[in-house]
């Protein structure tokens, strides 16, 4: 018999609750509230999400940001900075000590981003692991994926394109350099690919993310009940969301 | 004075760094890490930023420095390592 996890779908929601979330089941499993955790979820209104050490004025056009109504948030992950829109993005949040979690950091990375191939292959993808935290198709990525461990608690997020506009991207990205600013974005679209453009047509959030529910199941040899977040986690997701990921402070930290 | 240095980690990601230093005598004033890597704890970036401060800015000196303080706090880095750290930090120096 697999041992049972709990699987959440949140919907779509803006980025500083979709951060909190993740942060709010992270303490609360950590605490023994709550089962593994595997989350799906979604960002409505679209938004850029950065890594815990970037700059966040180095990275990120604000003014764009606000002008084309996308929010940005700091994430307690590391990695780089991410333009959500069409995509499925997921959490597994799991202690250190579980057996099917490897001690080592990079081990586990790849360990989790096997959930997310085996998933890509019922929907008739292959696809690879390219260290340190991508999955590609062909070389292009379709994935990326970023990890944190607090608490002798794991929590990994990720995502997983279903389309991609770069040129959008890139008009709330800052660049380095205006004068190759063109050719960043040309060199951008050949290395990104997505769910949209390798099958040819649209594939719906929902039937993705039961492809990944599948394979999250078949990595870990668990069974994945869907359940709803707790009174405490969502007490928790309340405050982080208030005194964390839409503060100033934080999102401007660097 | 005020100086920054982007840097692509060999292997790694890609690191920038922001500084203020002295510049009569190279000495670290602030240091801000910043990039798309990883590090273990995170707090462990702060941690080294702040025991940077004071430090002269060579190369050699910074990557002991820098090795102290991971032991000292088992830091482990993805996607950087102390090397290029040190090395984002000096070339803060050059431009």
């Amino acid at each position: 018999m697999n041992e049972e996890w709990r699987l959440l779908k949140t919907g779509f929601n803006n980025a500083f609750n979709n951060m909190a979330v993740d942060k709010a089941i992270l303490h609360a499993n950590s605490k023994g509230l709550v089962p593994p955790t595997v989350r799906f979820y979604g960002w409505k209104p679209a938004a850029i999400s950065i890594g815990y050490f970037q700059s966040l004025m180095e990275e990120v056009d604000v003014e764009a940001c606000k002008k084309f109504g996308v929010d940005y948030v700091r994430r307690i992950t590391g990695g780089g900075a991410v333009f959500h829109e069409h995509e499925l993005t997921y959490s597994i949040v799991v202690s250190e000590k579980h057996p099917e979690i490897p001690k080592n950091i990079m081990e586990s990375y790849s360990r989790v981003c096997g959930a997310l191939i085996k998933g890509l292959k019922h929907l008739g993808i292959k696809s690879d692991y390219a260290p340190i935290n991508d999955i590609v198709v062909n070389g292009k990525k379709i994935s990326g994926n970023a990890q944190t461990r607090k608490m002798q608690t794991v929590l990994q997020h990720g995502t997983i394109l279903l389309d991609v506009d770069v040129d959008k991207m890139f008009t709330l990205l800052r660049v380095p350099n205006e004068k190759i600013k063109d050719k960043l974005i040309a060199d951008v679209k050949e290395r990104v690919t997505s769910i949209k453009h390798i099958l040819g047509e649209n594939m719906s959030f929902d039937v993705v993310a039961e492809a990944m529910k599948k394979g999250f199941e078949e990595e870990f040899s668990i069974e994945l009940t869907e359940g709803e977040l707790t009174v405490e986690e969502k007490r928790l997701t309340e405050e982080f969301n208030k005194k964390v990921f839409s503060n100033k402070e934080w999102n401007h930290m660097r | 004075m005020q100086s920054k240095s982007v840097y692509k980690v060999p292997d790694g990601k890609l690191l920038k760094i922001f500084l203020d230093y002295n510049e009569k005598n190279d000495s670290i004033n602030n240091i801000r890490i910043t990039g798309d890597f990883f590090a273990y704890p995170e707090k462990g970036v702060e941690i080294i930023e702040k025991e940077l401060e004071g430090e002269i800015i060579d190369k050699k000196r910074l990557m002991k420095k820098i090795t102290e303080v991971v032991k000292k706090h088992g830091i482990e880095f993805i996607g950087l390592n102390i090397e290029g750290l040190a090395e984002g930090i000096v070339l803060c120096k050059h431009e």
